[in-house]
């Protein structure tokens, strides 16, 4: 489904974010990417749908490449992958039901939309969206009147609106507290089981991962480091998740989490 | 990283305390510096001088006709005993200050206190004092002065109403001096209309010979059918036509009419200078003149003009806000870093734009409105003008800086749905941008309305101008409303604009 062969990317100011990365990712997976800030993790989701141009490497979905594709079929791509922010990235001032239409961008005509004009059947589609996550009530508000959960759904009723096959996750969790991680990875599982989705997701807690993981992939400075089935992830201890995450280990276990957005 | 804030560890002084103290007696500061704390002394060598240069300074105000520097002291300790000699001892504490600094410096090991430093402080109030010509004793002694004004301009709503007056007059004619043909008939009684009888209707008129006074003919006056209750001044008219009011005993005559209407007065005829051409029989007229008000209250011209102004000088605001906004909005584009940074030749637009941005808007726009009444005369067009151009100076500031300020994350997030690039403009840059655009439009609108009101002082317009003609014309009370008014407007623009700006952001 997606191919990920030699991708390298170099920053402008010479960080080298990204080295030789090749996976492939299966249909139906849950796979979690797992690493310190600045080990790449980021950098690695935003190439695949090229919020973040690669230096070098090819990203292979549905036999297309996407590094080299042109902003037509770049866009047909991206519609087909949802995106989950730790931040959320909702427009704050914009209602509830706005943030989840803004989904169907990738869909409908570019000039209609301009004006915030959608077809009736996508405000039904969007309804159904947040239905699924729970918050049909909070559609009319503005988005940043919702708690920081509700705002990741919102975040995930979007990406469900581009009907996708894959969601990309970055670290969806990390500015929510632990009840509610697993309330937001709850629902990305169902989507994953229920519609099939394919979700890749960098996560950090050792806990969540033996949890929700179907497959992990470790990242040290832009490198892989581990890759690991559901089998050798439930039987992970934390000494081998420290050593993934090298001689800084002590700080991820002193709380839960990474101080910043990462990069 | 971070830098953590350390003592600075300071090389061990050159030379020994006492040293360095006459160090910075001979020359104040060279004991600091050879302390190692060069600059400690040079910023006290230049407290010093500042202290002494304007000192320097009042002194030669103080004696401009004398010459030398010794006869100007001492004519100036003459006239300013207190400040003189108060003053030198200061300079003279400073510089032995200084000298002490040094010496604790080195002996303390470079943690001498700030005791110096207050009274070069002292110094520069003490001189700012007399440079400013601050005199409070001045200031309470005349505010009686200016009470009268000040109690004007504080409620000035007697000036705000009119009423319409009408005069009332009736007169008689009285014969001087009386011969044998019939005296001037008595006025016919009419039932409605003000008349006034005179008896008798012929007499003398005062005269005089040398310093005394021969008084005239007692006449008495009966006046029916005036304003009732109403002061009736009695005016008299000589047959040249000159027309005075009588007095009596120095003071002017004037009879209250009761509450019918209706007076009695006994008056003495006045003294007259009649030329001799006009010898012979002559016909006087003695006049009641009332001034009456008819009518209700109504605005006066003064209240009218004040509204017009406040008028004029809220939509010079506005029209000034309106162009502000619309020249603003491309140009901040130009001056956001964010969007200037593509490549060399964007980074010198963005800097360019940037300084004249901040010349014109380090102009303010009292002198704008000099240069826009050069060129388009006085009036609120010139008004317009100036506040139009500070405008987009201050508005494309905001701006650009509320397009730097915005939140890139939504608009990765409405990237990554497939969206266009005016999709994610119009649905991740828009809406941010709204808020801040709305406030600080509302923001300046304020800020214009308050400057309009001034600008008119030096010829923009509006309220000013019908301010500064009043205030030139003594007419307090009037000016006392324009001051409401712009009161008044600015107090309700401030909380509308803080109103609006709260429910926007």
């Amino acid at each position: 489904m997606l191919e990920i062969k030699n991708l390298t990317k170099v920053y402008g100011d010479g960080t080298v974010a990204l080295h030789n990365v090749s996976f492939d990712v299966e249909p139906g997976e849950f796979l979690i990417i797992i690493g310190l800030s600045g080990s790449g993790k980021s950098t690695l989701l935003r190439c695949i749908n090229r919020l973040i141009d690669p230096t070098e490497g090819q990203i292979i979905w549905d036999g297309v490449d996407i590094t080299a594709a042109d902003p037509q079929q770049l866009r047909t791509i991206r519609r087909q992958i949802g995106m989950v922010f730790q931040h959320f990235n909702l427009v704050k001032r914009s209602p509830v039901l706005t943030n989840v239409l803004s989904g169907r961008l990738g869909y409908v005509n570019p000039w209609s939309s301009v004006l915030h004009r959608f077809p009736p059947s996508d405000r039904k589609m969007a309804m159904a969206a947040l239905e699924r996550v729970g918050i049909t009530d909070q559609a009319y508000k503005r988005a940043d009147e919702l708690s920081g959960g509700q705002q990741q759904r919102v975040g995930i009723a979007r990406a469900l609106m581009q009907q996708p096959k894959m969601i990309l996750a970055d670290e969806p969790v990390a500015s929510l507290d632990p009840v509610l991680a697993h309330s937001i990875l709850n629902h990305l599982e169902n989507l994953n089981q229920e519609e099939k989705i394919t979700v890749l997701c960098s996560l950090h807690y050792l806990d969540l991962i033996q949890r929700y993981a179907t497959r992990v992939i470790g990242l040290r400075g832009g490198e892989i480091v581990y890759r690991g089935d559901r089998k050798a992830i439930r039987s992970m201890t934390d000494e081998e998740f420290k050593e993934i995450y090298g001689e800084e280990a002590e700080r991820v276990s002193v709380g839960p989490h990474d101080g910043g957005v990462s990069l | 990283m971070t830098m953590r804030r350390t003592q600075k560890e300071i090389p061990p002084s050159f030379v020994s305390a006492p040293v360095a103290g006459v160090a910075s007696l001979i020359v104040p500061g060279l004991g600091q510096a050879l302390a190692r704390q060069l600059w400690r002394g040079l910023l006290l060598l230049a407290s010093l001088a500042t202290s002494i240069g304007l000192f320097l300074w009042r002194v030669g105000d103080l004696a401009p006709h004398e010459v030398g520097l010794v006869a100007k002291y001492l004519k100036a300790f003459d006239r300013r005993e207190l400040f003189v000699g108060l003053f030198t001892l200061g300079i003279v504490i400073l510089w032995l200050g200084i000298a002490w600094d040094a010496y604790k410096q080195v002996k303390t090991d470079h943690k001498g206190g700030a005791g110096v430093f207050f009274i070069v402080l002292a110094l520069l109030f003490a001189l700012g004092w007399q440079v400013g010509e601050i005199d409070l004793y001045k200031m309470i002694t005349e505010i009686p002065d200016a009470w009268g004004p000040i109690q004007r301009i504080a409620w000035p709503w007697e000036a705000a109403i009119d009423r319409d007056i009408e005069m009332i007059v009736a007169g008689a004619e009285i014969l001087s001096p009386c011969d044998e043909l019939p005296p001037p008939a008595a006025p016919v009684e009419m039932p409605d209309e003000p008349y006034v009888v005179a008896d008798p209707t012929c007499g003398d008129l005062t005269t005089r010979e040398g310093v005394t006074e021969i008084p005239g003919t007692q006449i008495t006056l009966i006046g029916r059918n005036f304003a009732p209750n109403t002061e009736t001044p009695i005016y008299w008219a000589d047959p040249l036509g000159n027309e005075f009011r009588l007095r009596s005993e120095g003071a002017y005559l004037s009879v209250m009419t009761d509450e019918n209407g209706a007076f009695e007065i006994t008056i003495t005829m006045p003294y007259r200078l009649i030329p001799p051409s006009s010898e012979g029989r002559q016909i006087h007229i003695v006049e009641a003149r009332q001034i009456a008000s008819v009518g209700g209250a109504h605005a006066s011209t003064e209240l009218m003009q004040c509204i017009e102004g406040i008028v004029e000088s809220i939509i010079m605001g506005m029209m000034a806000t309106l162009f502000g906004i619309v020249f603003s909005i491309p140009i901040s584009f130009l001056a956001a870093r964010n969007l200037m940074s593509g490549s060399t030749v964007t980074m010198a637009v963005y800097y360019a734009t940037r300084m004249v941005l901040n010349i014109i808007r380090s102009i303010e726009p009292l002198i704008w409105v000099l240069v826009a009444v050069m060129v388009v005369g006085l009036g609120p067009f010139a008004g317009i003008l100036a506040l139009t151009v500070h405008s987009i100076a201050a508005l494309a500031k905001l701006y650009s800086e509320s397009i730097e300020s915005i939140d890139p994350g939504p608009i990765e997030a409405i990237h990554a749905t497939g969206a266009t690039r005016l999709q994610t403009i119009m649905f991740a840059v828009v809406p941010q941008m709204i808020p801040p655009f709305v406030s600080f439009s509302i923001y300046r609108w304020d800020i214009n309305v308050r400057m309009s009101t001034v600008i008119g002082l030096v010829g923009g317009g509006g309220i000013g101008l019908v301010l500064i003609q009043y205030i030139r014309l003594l007419d307090y009370r009037s000016a006392g409303i324009a001051v409401w008014f712009i009161a008044i407007t600015v107090a309700i623009l401030d909380y509308v604009s803080a109103e609006i700006r709260q429910r926007f952001v």
